[in-house]
């Protein structure tokens, strides 16, 4: 469907301007270009390389201090207020400080992605915490069990295969960040190759690259609907 | 084991539990959810809660089961002050609470973990409490695939595997369709006469507080007080087990007309 609209607007498009409008067939074969003779797939592998680290370093803070809120009232009070603060800050306007601070590096693109993520995952967690059936809180309190075993044996497994959904659809957020990271000031990665190709008008090359954000936001997904079906069975829906 | 023997007080009939006095007030004292109720449970008894909506009943069964406080009042466990939720008091709740990320064994087992109850024992009595509520077949299921009776005698067996001295039901029927109601309510008389336990069940239902109870409690509303108490006599001191038996018992239609009466006058 989506294909269709598009080859149809290719060949819509007034010819003196299809060179802006490429064809499925062009874009292919800039794929194949770029990554037969570009080295496309370092640039590939840097971008995936900084999702993957912003966003295990933003998990592996921001899971557990989530569910720390959604089971604990003082702790919720706590960070809440500076929480609400952060989220309400534009990631992208850490760009120049981040610039300032470690110019154009790696662990600029990263802090960049790892703020633009954590404080919306972690207010995602608290809820998906909280959202957890109060019974089953309830149901261990009664058999006696301690408050430590009722955070690690009954709202930890209650509420995780909702976290793994929040994660999935933040790591979406991830790519957004990406691109405008290598947007500004990156000599390599998915976005910094668009970029350049924007400065010469290859939109061919600028598609590609949208196209190959698209597969690798596909691919994850996947991935992490895989993850979430072998970590938890019990959870997993049965087809009759 | 008996404590009291050992200290040479005479032996007299503790009662497993002793509410006395209990008062729950909300919104600073405006709304009476519970006023100055006080009653005993007698060991090996089922006793029923009955009332209207909002009478206070599920307040009280909370209150004893520790998921709440009161206002004022103690409560006493075999003579014992008691705050908070405990093991003594196992709790079957009307929402499905059988954790689903655990299989019917480990969720019968989940207990008597929690208890340290050692492994080797812990299993016997898992497999002899699944077989009790006919769920051997099924104890590597997961709760998603059992049908909503099954969850509830999966929760019921985790509860009995704990050996509470008291049982508490919140409505525990209340999601199930009829049929399967009452099938419930007849292994619920047998497993609470084979296992010897002291038993509060929330009930809506009159019929069903009539089939199970050997005491019927009913509470008024707003506030909440004891309007009567019901030894249910006519059943001769013993618990029928099939449901038919009941009905033909003389007195049935009677107590059942006046419970009726009863709600109706709340209503109003």
């Amino acid at each position: 469907m989506f294909l269709g609209l598009w080859e149809a607007g290719h060949y819509l498009t007034p010819a003196s301007a299809r060179k802006f409008f490429p064809s499925i067939g062009e874009v292919g074969s800039a794929l194949y270009v770029l990554f037969a003779e570009r080295n496309f797939l370092q640039d590939v592998s840097v971008s995936c390389w900084r999702i993957f680290i912003s966003f295990m370093a933003a998990s592996a803070i921001a899971v557990p201090i989530g569910i720390l809120m959604g089971s604990f009232g003082n702790i919720r009070a706590l960070f809440n207020p500076t929480l609400t603060a952060w989220r309400y800050l534009p990631a992208a306007s850490f760009i120049p400080l981040l610039l300032v601070w470690f110019g154009p590096t790696d662990q600029a693109k990263i802090a960049l992605l790892f703020i633009g993520v954590i404080f919306f995952l972690i207010s995602l967690v608290l809820d998906n915490t909280t959202a957890i059936q109060k019974e089953f809180v309830e149901a261990g309190l009664t058999m006696g069990a301690s408050r430590r075993t009722i955070l690690t044996g009954i709202v930890v497994p209650a509420a995780l295969p909702a976290i793994f959904d929040s994660m999935r659809n933040m790591i979406a957020v991830s790519w957004t960040y990406l691109v405008i990271a290598e947007i500004v000031g990156a000599q390599d990665g998915i976005g910094a190759v668009m970029m350049r190709a924007g400065r010469f008008l290859n939109v061919d090359v600028i598609m590609a690259g949208i196209v190959t954000i698209g597969a690798l936001g596909l691919l994850t997904d996947l991935i992490f609907r895989g993850i979430c079906r072998a970590l938890f069975p019990w959870n997993v829906e049965r087809r009759s | 084991m008996n404590i009291v023997a050992k200290d040479f007080t005479p032996v007299t009939t503790v009662p497993p539990l002793k509410a006395s006095r209990i008062s729950k007030e909300y919104l600073g004292g405006t709304f009476k959810a519970l006023d100055d109720v006080s009653f005993e449970l007698q060991e090996n008894q089922i006793t029923a809660f009955v009332g209207p909506s909002g009478c206070g009943k599920t307040t009280m069964l909370r209150i004893i089961a520790g998921l709440e406080y009161p206002t004022r009042g103690r409560l006493e466990v075999f003579g014992k002050n008691v705050q908070g939720p405990g093991p003594d008091r196992g709790m079957i709740f009307q929402a499905y609470t059988s954790f689903p990320w655990l299989t019917a064994m480990q969720n019968v087992e989940y207990g008597m973990k929690i208890l340290k109850v050692p492994a080797a024992e812990r299993r016997e009595r898992t497999m002899n409490f699944l077989k009790l509520v006919h769920l051997e077949k099924f104890a590597d299921s997961y709760p998603r695939s059992l049908s909503g009776g099954m969850k509830q005698r999966v929760a019921l067996a985790r509860t009995l595997a704990q050996n509470p001295a008291i049982i508490l039901m919140d409505e525990p029927f209340g999601a199930l369709d009829a049929q399967v109601r009452w099938e419930m309510q007849e292994l619920m008389i047998e497993l609470i006469e084979r296992e010897k336990k002291t038993v509060v069940a929330i009930t809506h239902d009159i019929e069903e507080a009539i089939y199970l109870a050997d005491r019927i409690i009913f509470f008024s509303r707003q506030p909440g007080r004891i309007k009567a108490d019901i030894p249910l006599t006519f059943k001769g001191g013993r618990r029928i087990k099939q449901k038919e038996e009941l009905l033909e018992l003389p007195g049935y239609a009677e107590l059942e007309r006046q419970l009726f009466a009863m709600m109706r006058e709340e209503i109003k």
